[in-house]
């Protein structure tokens, strides 16, 4: 990365975290995520094995959401502003550009689920820690994939508005009816669809990834069946190779079509 | 930098945004280009910023090809580039100061070179200050301050002027002025061609993707031959009546209200209407002899002038 990508990487990074929206989630990440520590605390003796599943439930839906919020500004953001050309006139290449501020945006990501995740961990015993600061990489993906998902939003359109409402509709989509149209289509089959392809299908969303892979490990796969949530894991290859899709597929997309738009700042 | 546009065309879809368009910007010159709206300025500046590629033509700076059809503006070239966009709005979260902070560092410019131009730009005072808090006139100041940031062989400047009170355009013309008696070359656009007219050595007029007229302000005038408009002011009535007849005898369009009168006349004659308007029996009050301004020749140029419509104020 040439200095100007450097450059920009810091630059995003300072402007997010001045950014009252993305200042009022991470708060409210960490306010909600240290509030059901405290609970945990009260409810049992084993307590992250009661707070960190809700952890997680809170992380799969508000991580999500804070990282749309972050991405889905970041170049429609700059052409509204007519910062965009000013951006792109610097030596550096569209390419860079993008990846620049999804890796500043990124490292601001990271400080809010540090943030929350960290709250709640300090407030556990010393043990106990380990095993909730082990939710932060895995969460980091989740972010990583619905901020790739918010720039290629930014990219995609001419303005703000439409990139917010577009940012919003992807959530409930992905994080909230995703679930409940697998659910459907199993119903509507009466069973045509077999688990496993369902299974697969829940995989396949970050979101439904994401809380699948850490509820086995926190709760394990034989609680996860009495819960009727008997599904088999995707091997560590496939899910790397998932990850991989949800975070790099978008950012390539939106760099390409990037760089094919000609008139880039009208 | 010796910056040269040549036979540049630019098409969107079926639309000719720039058909051929071959200007130049030399060695402490500055060239503005001024146009209808949809002329082709914005085009033009965004292939020398390298935001867009043409489909034809080239641009050289110092006789080596800098942008072409086959690849936008080069990275060495766009390093050499100070831009500022029209009416732009930088990150209201950040002060004016972190604005100019990023800036210097992707150009690689030191700190004390941040201070300087934020004194430079007259932002010193309010450089801790949240850019929300900035009116436009100090946003369009800031804007210039990242624009000479790193002391830029070309400034590139699309509609400078807008926004700025009377301190902005003050730097403004010091900024102009700094650039071109240090030889470096500044290419700006404007609708406000009047405003900026005295810091311009050569004009371009563009419409519908053609350079209808390049050359200096004079020349232009001179091309454009529009007449002198002279306004003056008798002191008694009967004088003014009399100054009017005479003048009509020789010249068209005279017109006379009350103690005035006036004409529009082409510079040459200027001295005779002065003789005929000398009369021993009633004393010149007022005598006022208004050239047309840029923005008049440009609009005769284009065909849409209306100047000569009426010479009596």
């Amino acid at each position: 990365m040439g200095r100007v990508a450097r450059a920009l990487i810091v630059h995003e990074l300072v402007e997010r975290t001045r950014d009252r929206w993305v200042l009022v989630s991470t708060l409210l990440f960490a306010l909600l995520a240290a509030g059901i520590t405290l609970y945990g605390r009260s409810a049992a003796d084993s307590e992250a094995l009661v707070t960190a599943p809700s952890l997680v439930t809170l992380s799969s839906l508000l991580v999500p959401l804070v990282a749309l919020v972050l991405g889905h500004d970041a170049i429609v953001g700059e052409r509204e502003r007519h910062t965009l050309g000013l951006l792109l006139s610097l030596p550096v290449s569209r390419g860079e550009v993008l990846l620049a501020k999804f890796v500043g945006r990124l490292l601001a990501l990271g400080l809010a689920i540090g943030l929350g995740l960290g709250s709640a961990a300090l407030l556990l015993g010393g043990a106990q820690r380990g095993l909730l600061l082990s939710l932060v990489p895995p969460t980091l993906l989740l972010g990583a994939s619905f901020l790739s998902i918010g720039m290629l939003l930014s990219v995609m359109t001419r303005r703000h508005a439409t990139a917010a409402s577009l940012a919003v509709t992807t959530w409930f989509l992905l994080v909230f009816f995703y679930d409940l149209g697998l659910l459907a289509l199993l119903v509507g089959t009466g069973g045509a669809i077999g688990q496993g392809a369902i299974a697969w299908l829940v995989h396949l969303n970050p979101a439904g990834l994401y809380r699948m892979t850490l509820m086995a490990r926190l709760v394990g796969t034989g609680s996860l069946s009495d819960l009727g949530l008997a599904v088999a894991l995707p091997g560590a290859a496939a899910q790397a190779a998932i990850w991989a899709a949800w975070i790099g597929g978008p950012l390539v997309v939106g760099a390409a079509m990037l760089l094919r738009r000609r008139a880039v700042t009208a | 930098m010796d910056v040269r546009i040549d036979r540049v065309a630019v098409s969107y879809g079926s639309v000719d945004a720039l058909r051929g368009v071959s200007i130049g910007a030399s060695h402490g010159g500055s060239t503005v280009l001024v146009g209808p709206n949809g002329a082709g300025k914005s085009t033009l500046m965004s292939v020398v910023l390298g935001l867009l590629r043409p489909d034809r033509g080239e641009v050289l700076a110092d006789g080596e090809v800098v942008a072409c059809a086959r690849h936008g503006a080069t990275r060495e070239f766009r390093a050499r580039l100070g831009y500022l966009p029209e009416a732009v709005a930088f990150s209201e979260n950040l002060t004016g100061r972190q604005v100019l902070r990023f800036f210097a560092s992707a150009r690689g410019v030191g700190r004390k070179r941040v201070e300087a131009t934020l004194e430079r730009v007259g932002l010193d005072g309010a450089a801790g200050r949240a850019v929300r808090g900035y009116s436009r006139g100090m946003r369009q100041r800031l804007g210039l301050g990242v624009a000479v940031l790193h002391t830029p062989d070309l400034l590139v400047l699309d509609e400078p002027t807008g926004g700025l009170d009377q301190e902005g355009l003050s730097v403004l013309w010091e900024v102009l002025a700094e650039w071109k008696a240090a030889g470096r070359s500044v290419l700006m656009s404007t609708h406000e061609i009047a405003l900026v007219e005295r810091h311009a050595d050569t004009v371009c007029v563009l419409a519908d993707g053609r350079v209808r007229a390049v050359a200096t302000p004079d020349a232009l005038r001179r091309e454009a031959a529009l007449p002198v408009r002279v306004s003056v002011e008798l002191a008694e009535e009967a004088a003014a009546a009399q100054v009017a007849s005479g003048l009509r005898d020789r010249h068209a369009g005279v017109e006379h209200e009350g103690r005035n009168v006036g004409l529009l006349e082409r510079p040459e004659e200027l001295l005779e209407v002065m003789r005929a308007v000398s009369l021993p029996t009633a004393p010149v009050r007022h005598v006022r002899v208004e050239e047309p301004g840029l923005d008049e020749v440009t609009l005769r140029i284009l065909g849409g002038s209306r100047w000569d419509a009426s010479p009596v104020h």
